[in-house]
């Protein structure tokens, strides 16, 4: 057989059309199952938005206001809190405060006793600027600062100098 | 030459045979062509069906998932997004006689043995009936609404021509709160009496039903109030209740009621009676109520300047031939604060005498007490509002809510207005933005309602009102008791009581209405009828459920300052 140079370009034409031809149905097939698995999808998902609102739907009926309010009744006898449960500001706080009165017991105060021993879990920290341990510094820190009524009334009335000072 | 002979004589025979074997061998091979060619073709076609299937895309009868997932009627939904109505795929039980196909009975088994069976499901059935049914050999429902589980057994009984269809249902997962509100559908698919008639078009359009129609309520709120009036109503073996929680501020109604109620989800002969609104359609004259309102014209008129003016009420006050009484003498003399208080008649009469009809009706039209109330709602009563020039005893006896009807509704959003700053607004039932508020008209100027903030709370401090002193909310109200008309004038056995209130006082946020129609006086009571006895308390107990759900936290240390008022009456209200 004798092939000249239009043969085979011909044939490799129609060669590349043939590829091309089936690798476009290729796609087409690939395409259209994707088409398939995604409406397979949005029946599932109307499947499950019906059995959703079922359930929703269950929920609502079975706690309603009416059916909570028996429940209550019958079950908790649960009521609405009074004022007095209520402390929404820091002026009710405030309004909570009394002054003692002039039997009242003294206050009971909680003393906590500062163990120097103690070891600490982890390694002591030294600081960058003294060179010292950390925790050192923040236990002297404390003995200086001993906390009492007469210490914080110096505290108090230090404040607004600070504050003067600033200014 | 005789070898010859033999070969020439075979030769003919073994040519045949050759012949034979070909034809043979030919037929053969044409046959096998033939089935290997019918093969080929059924390759073909199964190809071909391959890339049909493959290429082309399948046919698409069914909906989109959008539509799929639109509901046939658009949902309603509270404030906060509870769902108060829904479209509601349910399971109902359809008896269909040719789901065999096969021309034979309909049943596998017989239709008593199958009647027994779906009563052994539902105990209340009644088995004759569905035996009936059963062994008519019609197609026809055995009962409209089933539950899921109960689908499944009546399955397990493995009658094919027993169904259970999917229908479309309006559900209303609140039962009868706020019926009044709602409505219902009715068979024709289309909305009646309340919000699913308002918004009809709006649920059953395609373009605009997926999104649910939000209302102004809050359930939380309605439980509350319908609860309270319904143990009130109970309590006093009252006729009726309605009552109404309003935002002052913008109109929107967070909770309506009107009682006794219905079932949206199942109107039968006793919920169709029960339709009617008494909170929007029925006009009462409300009595003592009124008297706030007359007090407000008074003092934005400048007619009232002076609170410790004594106004004489220990006599009958004459207008022609008719007499202005109180219930009961209240002393010689009294003042404003003591006369709201005390609620007597005899001076808000003179007060209103004072002020004159023209400036009493023009007070009453600007609160819109001559028209229908402005509400969504398609039952709105027309009040009975008198005619014509008002006469000097028709504005007196209007002061203290008598010889004018009108709904409850009017007289909460008068009391809005009164404790609002003077602004008056319509109510709505739509939740709204901050930027729909409407702008409202103004009525009275903000220093006659601060005025009247406090004068509000002295009565509830130390008036008719105590009843309704949730400690910490700081309310304030008026009660009123007025007797009802009847065929020869006012029925003495028969009141409607009403507080109207608002709370909290120093900055008011709600207006809250309860209102019994004929209240006996009862144990309950400790014998009487009146309003400070039974709808009072109503109040009382509905607004420490409420108010912090509303955002308004008891305080005690917190009220309107009545300190300037309180010396003025007798005793001294407590501030």
């Amino acid at each position: 057989m004798n092939f000249n140079r239009d043969h085979v370009r011909s044939i490799g034409w129609a060669f590349v059309l043939t590829v091309c031809f089936a690798m476009t149905m290729a796609l087409t097939v690939r395409v259209n199952a994707l088409k398939s698995e995604v409406r397979l999808a949005e029946r599932q998902l109307i499947s499950l938005r019906r059995e959703r609102i079922f359930l929703e739907t269950e929920i609502e009926t079975r706690g309603n206001q009416q059916q909570l309010r028996a429940l209550n009744d019958i079950e908790f006898g649960y009521q609405a809190p009074t004022s007095d449960q209520y402390l929404a500001s820091e002026r009710q706080l405030a309004l909570l405060g009394k002054p003692a009165a002039a039997d009242a017991p003294a206050p009971v105060r909680v003393a906590a006793a500062i163990d120097d021993t103690e070891q600490l879990p982890f390694a002591a920290m030294v600081s960058p600027l003294t060179g010292k341990a950390s925790a050192t510094e923040t236990k002297q820190e404390l003995r200086e600062k001993p906390v009492d009524a007469a210490g914080l009334a110096r505290r108090l009335s230090q404040a607004p100098r600070r504050e003067a000072t600033q200014e | 030459m005789t070898a010859i002979s033999v070969t020439a004589t075979i030769a003919p025979g073994r040519r045949q045979l050759v012949n034979v074997r070909r034809q043979l061998l030919l037929t053969a091979k044409m046959r096998v062509l033939m089935l290997l060619g019918m093969f080929a073709l059924v390759a073909l076609c199964a190809l071909m069906r391959i890339a049909l299937l493959g290429v082309l895309e399948p046919a698409t009868s069914r909906q989109s998932m959008a539509d799929a997932l639109l509901p046939p009627r658009g949902d309603i939904v509270d404030r906060n997004g509870v769902a108060l109505a829904r479209a509601f795929p349910a399971y109902s039980l359809w008896f269909n006689p040719n789901a065999m196909g096969d021309g034979g009975p309909p049943l596998v088994k017989s239709p008593r043995e199958v009647a027994a069976g779906l009563v052994q499901i539902f105990p209340g059935e009644d088995q004759a009936r569905l035996e009936a049914i059963l062994s008519s050999g019609q197609a026809g429902y055995l009962r409209r609404r089933i539950l899921p589980e109960e689908a499944n057994r009546v399955h397990a009984l493995g009658e094919p021509a027993i169904e259970s269809p999917f229908e479309n249902e309006r559900l209303y997962p609140q039962g009868s709160l706020a019926a009044h509100v709602l409505g219902f559908v009715a068979a024709d698919g289309h909305g009646r009496v309340g919000m699913e008639q308002v918004y009809d078009r709006h649920l059953t359009d395609p373009a605009s039903r997926g999104s649910p129609a939000v209302l102004s309520l809050d359930m939380r709120v309605q439980g509350a109030l319908e609860d309270e009036l319904e143990r009130g109503m109970r309590e006093t073996e009252a006729i009726g209740a309605a009552g109404i929680v309003l935002d002052v501020d913008s109109g929107e109604v967070l909770a309506l009621a009107s009682l006794p109620s219905f079932n949206p989800n199942l109107i039968d002969g006793a919920g169709a009676a029960n339709i009617f609104n008494r909170f929007t359609n029925q006009v009462y004259e409300l009595g003592s109520t009124f008297k706030p309102i007359t007090i407000a014209a008074a003092i934005d008129a400048g007619v009232v300047t002076d609170f410790s003016r004594r106004y004489p009420s220990d006599k009958p006050l004459k207008v022609g031939n008719q007499q202005i009484r109180d219930s009961h003498t209240l002393g010689a003399s009294l003042n404003i604060p003591e006369a709201l208080i005390h609620s007597s008649n005899i001076v808000t009469a003179q007060v209103a005498d004072q002020l004159g009809s023209e400036r009493m009706n023009a007070t009453m039209r600007s609160l819109g007490m001559n028209e229908r109330p402005y509400i969504e709602l398609p039952a709105r009563g027309f009040p009975l509002w008198p005619s014509g020039q008002w006469s000097r005893i028709t504005t007196m006896t209007v002061s203290y809510g008598h010889g004018i009807a009108v709904t409850p509704l009017h007289l909460a959003s008068a009391y809005a207005t009164m404790v609002n700053g003077g602004i008056w607004r319509p109510a709505t039932l739509e939740k709204l933005a901050p930027g729909q508020i409407p702008e409202g008209r103004r009525v009275w100027k903000a220093s006659t309602s601060a005025r009247m903030r406090q004068l509000l709370r002295m009565i509830v401090v130390d008036g008719t009102g105590r009843k309704a002193d949730a400690p910490g909310y700081r309310v304030g109200g008026k009660t009123g008791s007025a007797e009802k008309p009847g065929a020869n004038g006012y029925r003495k056995s028969s009141l409607v009581a009403t507080f109207a209130a608002a709370f909290p006082m120093d900055r008011p946020r709600y207006v809250i209405i309860a209102m019994l129609d004929e209240p006996k006086g009862t144990a309950a009571t400790s014998g009487q009828r009146t309003a400070a006895w039974n709808t009072a308390p109503i109040v009382g107990r509905v607004v420490p459920r409420i108010g912090p759900l509303l955002g308004v936290m008891p305080d005690d240390g917190r009220d309107v300052d009545i300190s300037d008022l309180s010396p003025l009456v007798s005793g001294g209200a407590s501030e």
